[in-house]
């Protein structure tokens, strides 16, 4: 299993601290550590939208659907996308890479068209989603986390590691 | 909101766990008991809050708002630090500390949303 991973690290502290800082250069693949050092926090926090925004949406589509369907709609896809984004950079390979740039690309321009949506005709799209207002409900985090994912994705392109 | 004792003692606690973990990255340190106990510490925390909520309930304090979405809350936010643990234990570097100081940060807001249901606030 995936538990394995720990195992290759090195075990000693400092033998550890040149990988956490430049975690790319020493694989193969450079694609296989996307997930890897702070990889793991950008999935966690990925992790963490994926699970609010899931239940956010099922809870709008469960109870009051019928009020704005449209904009219930577009929470349940800001959650799928979420979803499809946590588990795409957690995984390893080429397909899962092209995946993840494709789910957050359109989570970037998801929280960009909403955000200047909700600013351009605040009729439009009445009811709060995850997107609304640039992500403003969510500190904007929803605007930044994309930003980081596409730069670290960028840092960990396919051929760069077999390269160096 | 009303500002009692269970989100005190929960903020301080999350704060903390939050903060222990986070120092604990920038100084390098792969997770380690501290940090471990201190996301521990939350879900104890979380843990102690469902039950005192249960017989807080059935002692006649009735949740003010939907009922069925605190539960909800509580239910995600018991599988936080669990999913936290595990993802961080997957490679321990210092980053997976930093996983772990999220933890605390994403409770307390969740917190806040259950304190907010229990004492009846506009839903979302």
């Amino acid at each position: 299993m995936k538990a394995k991973l720990g195992n290759m690290t090195p075990s000693s502290p400092a033998a550890r601290k040149p990988e956490a800082q430049h975690p790319e250069p020493h694989s193969a693949s450079a694609a296989g550590h996307r997930s890897s050092g702070p990889g793991r926090l950008i999935v966690a926090v990925y992790g963490v939208f994926a699970i609010s925004a899931t239940a956010r949406a099922s809870y709008q589509i469960a109870t009051k659907f019928s009020e704005a369907p449209v904009a219930y709609l577009l929470s349940a896809f800001a959650a799928v996308v979420y979803i499809l984004a946590t588990v795409a950079l957690a995984r390893k390979g080429l397909r899962w890479y092209w995946t993840s740039v494709a789910a957050i690309s359109v989570e970037l321009a998801g929280v960009l068209a909403v955000g200047l949506l909700s600013l351009l005709d605040p009729a439009l799209l009445p009811e709060d989603t995850v997107w609304s207002g640039f992500g403003q409900g969510y500190g904007y985090v929803p605007l930044v986390l994309p930003l980081l994912g596409l730069w670290w994705l960028w840092r960990h392109r396919p051929g760069r590691g077999v390269v160096q | 909101m009303v500002v009692d004792g269970f989100f005190i003692t929960g903020a301080v606690i999350c704060v903390l766990s939050s903060v222990i973990c986070i120092a604990a990255a920038v100084i390098r340190q792969p997770p380690n008991d501290i940090t471990i106990l201190a996301v521990a510490a939350v879900e104890l925390f979380l843990l102690a809050y469902g039950i005192a909520a249960i017989f807080r309930q059935l002692g006649g304090e009735p949740v003010a708002g939907e009922a069925w979405e605190f539960w909800g809350y509580w239910i995600t936010a018991l599988i936080v630090p669990i999913g936290a643990f595990w993802w961080s234990m997957l490679e321990r570097s210092r980053w997976s500390n930093l996983v772990l100081g999220a933890v605390g940060l994403t409770i307390a807001v969740m917190l806040v949303r259950m304190e907010q249901i229990w004492d009846q606030a506009a839903a979302l």
